[in-house]
Order: C-alpha cells, then structure tokens, then sequence
C-alpha cells in the first residue's frame, strides 16, 4: 500500500524515525515500571511481539498459517537450556544455535508441505506442535519431563572495560537485552517486508500461479518466510528460559500457537505494527481480567472469530476507520 | 501372545472406526469446500456430553442419548456454516474461515470448561460393562455397538455419495461449482447440507466415543488431532483414503500403546503424516487434480 | 539442398519448438500431438473453439503442467520439466485467461511484483536499505511506470488491481508480464471483454512489441485481431492440429472455415 504514494524516500525516513520512537519508548519503560512484577510483564509483553511479529511475516505476508509457533518457542528455550546445562556451552552460543535450530526445523517441515495446498502447512505444523510437546513431555531422560527443569540462571553478566557490569538478573537489564533484540527483529523484518521480498511473499499470498508466471519460486519463499518465522520463535523461546528460571512442556501446548495467533489477528495481520499492538493488549489486559478466570479465553475465541468476521484488518484497520471519521478530509494513505 | 496381538487388533478397530467418523466429516467439507473447520473437534466433545446428559436424564437410555448428539451436532454445522463459512465465501480466502474457526474451538472449549470443568466424567452406558468373551479375546458390548454404527454410518454415507443423486451432485461441486450448478442445483445448499451431515456424523461419534475415552472438555481436541492426521494421510477430500487411514492410525496407536509406550502415539502417528507429506504428498489414494489455470 | 531452387533467405531462427506435446486430465484429451515452430519476431496465433486446448497448450509452453509426452525447446533449451517459475528467466512470460491479478495490491504493485527477476540488490540490503537499495527501486519503479504508460493505465497506478474495469485489468496482466522483460510473451484472449477501441489499441500495442522484438503468442477468438497481426496461425480443433498456416491460407481452408471460422468469415 505504502510504495504507491508519491515518495518512498519520504517513506523510509518516516519509517526511521518510528524505530527511534520505538526505541525510546524502550528505552523510557523502566524508568516508568519499576516494580518487578510489572517489569517481568514487559519483557514476556517483549517476547509475545516478537513470537507475534514472526507469525505475521508468514501469514500476513506469504499467507501461509503456521500453528507450530508454541513447538519452535519451545525448542528454541529448551535447546538453548538443555545446550547450557548438558555441555556447557556459553549463553550465546546455546542461544544462536537455539535459534537457528528452530529456523531449521520451520523450513524442514515447510518443505514436506508448502507444495501443497495452504491448510497442508497448517495442519502439519499443528502436527509438529503436538509432537514436539509430547518429545518435551515423554524423553524424561532429557526434559525431566513433566517435572521440568529448574534453576535455569540468567544470560551471563556483560561487562564493557570502563563501564559498569550489566548483569542479567536485573530485571530492567533483562527487560533492555529482551526489547532491545525484539526491537531489532522488528527494524529487519520491517525492512524485509519493505523491499521486493515483500512484493514477492504478497503476491504468493495472493496467487501463487501468478507469481510462478513472474519467475517467483513459491515453495522456496514460503520455505524461507516459514523459516524466519519460527527462528523468531526459537529466539524468544531462548530469552525465555532464564526470565522464568523454568521449563515445564504446559508452557509450550498447542493452545499457546493459538494466543499467538489471537494476537496477531487481533491487532492486525499484514502489518508488522498491528501484531504489536495484539501481543501488547493480550498480555497485558489478561493482568486486569485475572478475575474472569476461564471467560479470559472465552473472550479471545470470540475476538479472533469477530475479528475475521467483521475487522480482518483488527486493531490498525479499526484505527484506521476511526481517523477517517474523526478527520474526514485527511490525507488518505 | 498372538491373541495380544489379535486383541490389539480388536481395539484398534474400535478406536480406529471412530477416528474414521470424525475424519470423514472433516474431509466430506474438504471435499466440497476446500476449508477446514476447527471447531468440529468441539462439535465432537459436545455431541458428547449431550449423549451423556439425555442418557442420564432418560435414565441409561442411551439410544435417545446418540439421537441427541445426532441432532446437536446436525444444528451446530448449520449455525457454523450459516455463520462463518457463508460470510466468508466472498472474500475468497483459504486461511480466514480456518482462522474464524480456531476461534470458534476456543471459545466453546473454554465455555465448556467453565460450565462442566475439568475433572472426566464417567460415561457409563448399559453396554460398557456387558463383555462379550471369543476365547480368550474380550470385547464390550460398547465396542461392538461402536464399530457397527461407525460401518453402518460409513457404509451409508459411502452409499449415498455414490449412488443417489444429491450424492453425485455432492461430488460434482466438489468437482466444479460450475457444472452442480448446470445440474440445477444450488451449490450453497449442497455445501449446507455437506456442513450438516459431516457435524451430525461428528456429533454421533462423540456420543460412541464419550464412553470409550476420557471425557472432559478437550475429549474432542485429543480427537481431532489424529482426524487431521488421517485426513491428510488419507488424501485430503478423499473417502476411501480417510476411511483406510483411520483405521491404520486406530491399529498403529492400540499397538503402540501395547508394545511401545502410550506416550508416543501422538508422535508416531504425526511421523506417518510427515512421511505421507514427504513420499505421497497427496494421500495414500493419490487422486491427481490439477488446478484448472 | 536443390541447387536449382532460386536461392532463399535463410529461414527464421525458432525460438521455441514443441514437438508431439500430448497433455490427458482424466479421459480429456486436451492436448494431442501438437508440434510447432515459432520464430523469433514474429506472431503466432493459436485459434480454435471454446474447449479446443489453446490454453492448455499455453499451460505447457509456459510450465504451468507439465506435459504427459513431448518435447519443448526454448532457444536451444530443453523446457521439459522446468518449472513455471524458472522458465520465466530464460524469458518466456505470459497472461492468464482467467484474470488472475494480486487483486488487494495496487496496480503499481502488481507490475513491481514482475520485476522480481530483475532486481540488483546486495542481499544485505534487503535487511537495511542503503543506496543501492534506492536506486534498484528507483530504477523499477520507473520501469513500471512506464510500463503502465504503455498500457495506458498510468493515471490508475494507485488503485488496487480489483477495482480496474475488466478491460484495464487484462491491459494489467500485459504490464506485469512484460515487466519480467520476456522473448517470448503468451497472451491468452487479451480482447476478451474488450470494446472496439480498446480492441484497436491493443492491436497497435502488440504490433509495437513486435516491432521491439518480442516475439508474440497470441491465444485469441477475435478474427480481426488475429488476421490483422499474425504471422502464422495454428488451428485446434478437439486438443489436435486442423490446420496450420499463414492468415490467408487459414482464411481460404475449407475444413477450417467449417470447424471455426463459420460464417463469420465469409
Ligand atoms: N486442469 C484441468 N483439469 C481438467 N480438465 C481440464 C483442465 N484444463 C483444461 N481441461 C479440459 O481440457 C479441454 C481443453 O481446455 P482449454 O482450456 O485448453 O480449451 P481452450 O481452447 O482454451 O478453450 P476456450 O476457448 O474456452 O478458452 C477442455 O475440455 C477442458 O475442460
Ligand atoms: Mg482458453
């Protein structure tokens, strides 16, 4: 939508200056949350976006649903765990080769199924969700099963010569390693969706024979959007481990693909804005809701079905029609 | 030992006849629609908690119990269909009425959560405790009751696609939209009565399958997940393929529960699928349909 | 070969060769034997009745099926095989009868999409757009835009594809195959749905491709169009070869004018 007005050099210097709203934004959030409860609610709001933001990069915009975010943010802590405490691997190797491992394992299973049709991919990364719980749940000799795994320390302190250390178990340090990376994702998948990869995923979106009939090789694309996607996950599943100091397999059940999922519909796929908006509100509102119990998911089903119904473009579209009442006359984008 | 092995067989089926139900409705809409809906595991969980509140209600009549989850699940396709999948149509998506659906499924599982809890229900109809002894093979009278109804529903529904009219024409839209409707007839009332049948076939086997397996709120999710599976082994929209594929998959998870360990039936079963998708990407009866450019 | 034949320009170079494709969906025939030489520069035009495997035959040269038996060569190259996808940059490209446009982008955004082979762009970039960056996309932007100039579409560059009337959005699909910068492009029935005028400005737009040396072929039922533009013309009738020839042998072959032309011809 946006590379049809007049100026994309005007574009991409707007788009510059949001970075560096968003990062001030970052930057100023502890100085406001202090109290660690909320702090710890931050960096899990830091984390959801960045599961969001890559389960938007495929489905808004290569439209391909992956249900296997929960499977990749659990293989992504657990590995990155279990590469820390079984052999000893320093935190940010484990957390590289957790991540890629993810990545990995997303185009691995794209490409038994992006030949086929979209609901293939769907229902096989489904599959691939419940697999890997049963795996995290079932090989007790690795995950300790359903006891899990405890004590899991922070990322190893940080210390620059002539600065003062940066240790991790500090909340408001963590909260800035956490949104800082997430920030960056954000900035190179912005990036990415801005340039021709995004005119190549939309027009698979659109059609696939089309695009094929324009030299675009959709199994490829869908493969590397399905990739990145689920790396996205396996990286936030590796910040994961050490904020919760915890792994047990719930936390990574099917159902968590599908609050995932919420919050990109909710806030708006097809923007990397609006899955942003999704994950902030779905993380944070369920805090004041805590005394609706069950009706909390009750309230996400129906948001996600009404979304699809009546506000496919969720919270940014809803903004967008609220402008165009408000300010009729303004400028169209 | 072998009558373990044939044991496991008996079981197998059993378990194996009902995932068949569930999958067929799942690929009946495939067929004629091309889209998935979601919340035909909780038409399954629901079906099956009518059958046991109108079986305890009619004190052990479990027969209106199964007409119940019949009717239920009937009403339930037509309000999904009525409310999602039509509204839908036009915008021409693969993905949203998937997505509408997933919503669905999260919204009735958790209402049922709320209402009925978490803690299983005990389903006893009067035939789970009437066992039925072939030498040193042993089978409920349930199990019996299980695998006839699912033959009986499976043979009629196979029957009717076949050779009746409305059954041919069923086939046709999922053919063509264009030719059912030179047949003179209306696609969108073909693809409601698709909806209809498939979620009263989803409805009937949660009613066969609440006293056979555990019933709580996520009974129909543990369900629908293997119906997936064997949907897509089977090759998506494909009756004969679904119904071959639901029993393999009963027969793999009874003798995975015996000689392996009950813990990996999910993960043997999701290997098969990812087998299927990398060697025979169209199901094991591969119907070859190139999309018309 | 006979020294006393009066001395020949050399033939045309082919640029595409298919020689016996046969293409089956279920008990349909779609494709029968069909062989055929295109040179370079020049017009082809596939004509026949509704049904007769014009399309089916485009879906084969451009690698949407595959075909059941045959052979197909693209500049020397063998094409069998080769997905839709890959032949497009050894230059073929093409339209859909169907329309099949990314209907929700703008119509500026569907002929970028086209230039998907022919951006330069260090892979770097794409995570953080330097100048090179800005220059590929000032560079295919302007491309499209002349593209669409072309096509007369410019004045409609901001809309989305969907809302174009029916005839703009075939003019659309020409854009965007030639923003892939084809040898050879395939259209399938451009004028279908087009008014007299548009009828002649597409026919002043594909002689002027040709006159650039793109080599055209034409899927088409207008007879004006076709016997106006073509080089040479193939007849199908029931998935195989009536008859094929130059426009004025097609228009005086009695078993043509029977099976197709009708009395529309005469
Ligand atoms: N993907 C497909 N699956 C099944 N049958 C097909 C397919 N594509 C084409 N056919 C059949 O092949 C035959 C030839 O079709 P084709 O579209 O090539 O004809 P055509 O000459 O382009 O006709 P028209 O002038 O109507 O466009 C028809 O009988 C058609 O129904
Ligand atoms: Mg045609």
């Amino acid at each position: 939508m946006s590379k049809t007005s007049p100026n994309a050099a005007a574009q991409s210097r707007e788009r510059r200056v949001w970075y560096l709203i968003a990062a001030v934004i970052v930057a100023a959030l502890p100085l406001f949350v202090t109290d660690s409860y909320w702090r710890t609610n931050l960096i899990v709001c830091a984390l959801n976006i960045l599961l969001a933001i890559g389960l938007d990069f495929v489905l808004g915009y290569a439209g391909q649903l992956n249900l296997g975010q929960s499977a990749f943010y659990g293989l992504g802590a657990y590995s990155s765990t279990l590469l820390v405490l079984k052999l000893g691997l320093p935190f940010w190797a484990a957390f590289a080769i957790g991540t890629l491992m993810a990545g990995a394992a997303g185009a691995l299973l794209s490409f038994f199924a992006v030949r086929l049709r979209g609901h293939y991919l769907a229902i096989a990364s489904l599959g691939f969700a419940v697999i890997i719980y049963q795996i995290l749940l079932n090989w007790i000799s690795l995950t300790q099963g359903p006891l899990g795994i405890y004590g899991i320390a922070p990322p190893p302190t940080v210390a620059f010569p002539g600065l003062p250390q940066i240790a991790f178990g500090d909340l408001r340090n963590l909260f800035y390693l956490t949104a800082g990376f997430t920030l960056i994702v954000y900035v190179l998948l912005d990036q990415m969706v801005h340039s021709p990869i995004g005119e190549t995923l939309t027009a698979i979106r659109e059609d696939e024979v089309s695009a094929a009939s324009l030299g675009i090789d959709g199994p490829k694309w869908k493969a590397f959007a399905f990739a990145v996607s689920s790396a996205a996950a396996g990286a936030a599943g590796c910040f994961y481990a050490p904020l919760v100091g915890t792994l047990v397999p719930d936390a990574f059940f099917v159902s968590e693909s599908f609050m995932i999922l919420a919050m990109v519909i909710v806030g708006g796929m097809g923007t990397l804005v609006g899955p942003v908006f999704g994950a902030v509100l779905l993380t944070i509102l369920p805090e004041f809701l805590r005394s609706l119990g069950d009706m909390r998911l009750i309230i996400y089903g129906a948001s996600v079905t009404l979304a699809v119904l009546f506000m496919p473009g969720g919270i940014v579209e809803a903004f967008h029609l609220l402008r165009h009442r408000l300010f009729p006359e303004g400028e169209m984008r | 030992m072998s009558s373990i092995v044939l044991q496991q067989a008996i079981n197998g089926i059993v378990v194996g006849s009902l995932y068949v139900l569930v999958a067929l409705g799942l690929t009946l809409i495939y067929g004629v629609l091309v889209q998935i809906n979601f919340a035909h595991a909780d038409i399954v969980t629901l079906g099956a908690f009518a059958a046991y509140g109108v079986t305890h209600l009619l004190s052990g009549n479990y027969l209106a119990g199964i007409a119940a989850a019949l009717g239920l699940g009937a009403a339930l396709g037509w309000l999904i269909n009525a409310g999602i999948f039509v509204p839908l149509r036009e915008r021409g998506s693969e993905l949203l009425p998937l997505i509408a659906t997933i919503g669905v499924s999260i919204m009735l599982q958790n209402a049922m959560l709320a209402l009925l809890g978490p803690i299983p229900y005990a389903f006893d109809t009067p035939y789970s405790n009437q066992v039925i002894r072939l030498g040193t093979l042993f089978l409920t009278v349930q199990n019996v009751l299980i695998i006839l109804v699912s033959g009986v529903s499976i043979a009629l529904l196979y029957g009717f696609m076949k050779f009746t009219f409305l059954g041919k024409a069923l086939r046709a839209v999922s053919q063509d939209r264009e030719t059912a409707g030179l047949m003179g007839i209306n696609p969108g009332h073909l693809i409601m009565l698709t909806f209809v049948i498939a979620s009263a076939l989803a409805g009937l086997s949660g009613a066969m399958l609440g006293p056979v397996l555990v019933l709580t709120p996520f009974a129909g999710t543990s369900v629908i997940v293997k119906a997936f599976a064997i949907v897509i082994i089977g090759g998506f929209g494909n009756v004969e393929g679904t119904i071959l594929a639901g029993l393999l998959v009963g027969l793999i998870e009874s003798y995975t529960t015996q000689f392996l360990d009950p813990g990996l039936i999910d993960i043997v079963v999701f290997a098969l699928l990812l087998l299927t998708l990398a060697v025979r990407p169209t199901g094991l009866i591969a119907e070859r349909r190139e999309e018309n450019v | 070969m006979n020294p006393a034949a009066p001395k020949q320009a050399d033939p045309p170079t082919p640029l595409l060769e298919a020689h016996r494709l046969c293409k089956n969906f279920g008990g349909v025939r779609a494709v029968q034997d069909i062989s055929l030489t295109i040179s370079a520069g020049t017009v082809f035009a596939i004509i026949g009745p509704n049904g007769a495997g014009k399309s089916t035959l485009l879906n084969l040269l451009s690698g949407v099926y595959q075909p059941d038996a045959g052979e197909i060569r693209f500049a020397g190259l063998d094409l069998v095989g080769l997905p839709a996808h890959r032949r497009v940059r050894h230059g073929l490209a093409r339209t859909f009868q169907k329309i099949r446009l990314f209907k929700q982008l703008s119509v500026l955004e569907n002929v970028l999409a086209g230039y998907h082979t022919r951006h330069s762009i260090p892979p770097l970039q794409y995570l953080l757009h330097g100048a090179a960056f800005r220059a590929d996309a000032r560079r295919c932007r302007a491309g499209a835009l002349d593209l669409l100039e072309f096509v007369g579409l410019a004045h409609r560059a901001a809309v989305p594809a969907g809302s174009l009337a029916y005839g703009e959005q075939r003019l659309l699909e020409i854009a965007r195959a030639l923003a892939t910068s084809p040898r050879l492009l395939m259209v399938d029935e451009p004028a279908a749905g087009l008014n007299g005028a548009e009828v002649a400005a597409l026919l002043r737009r594909i002689a002027n491709l040709r006159e650039r040396g793109v080599t055209i072929v034409l899927v088409e039922h207008n007879m004006d169009l076709v016997m106006t533009l073509a080089d040479r013309i193939l007849v199908m009738d029931y998935g195989e070869r009536l008859f094929e020839g130059a426009p004025g042998e097609v228009q005086a072959h009695p078993e043509v004018i029977a099976a197709y032309l009708g009395a529309e011809a005469l």
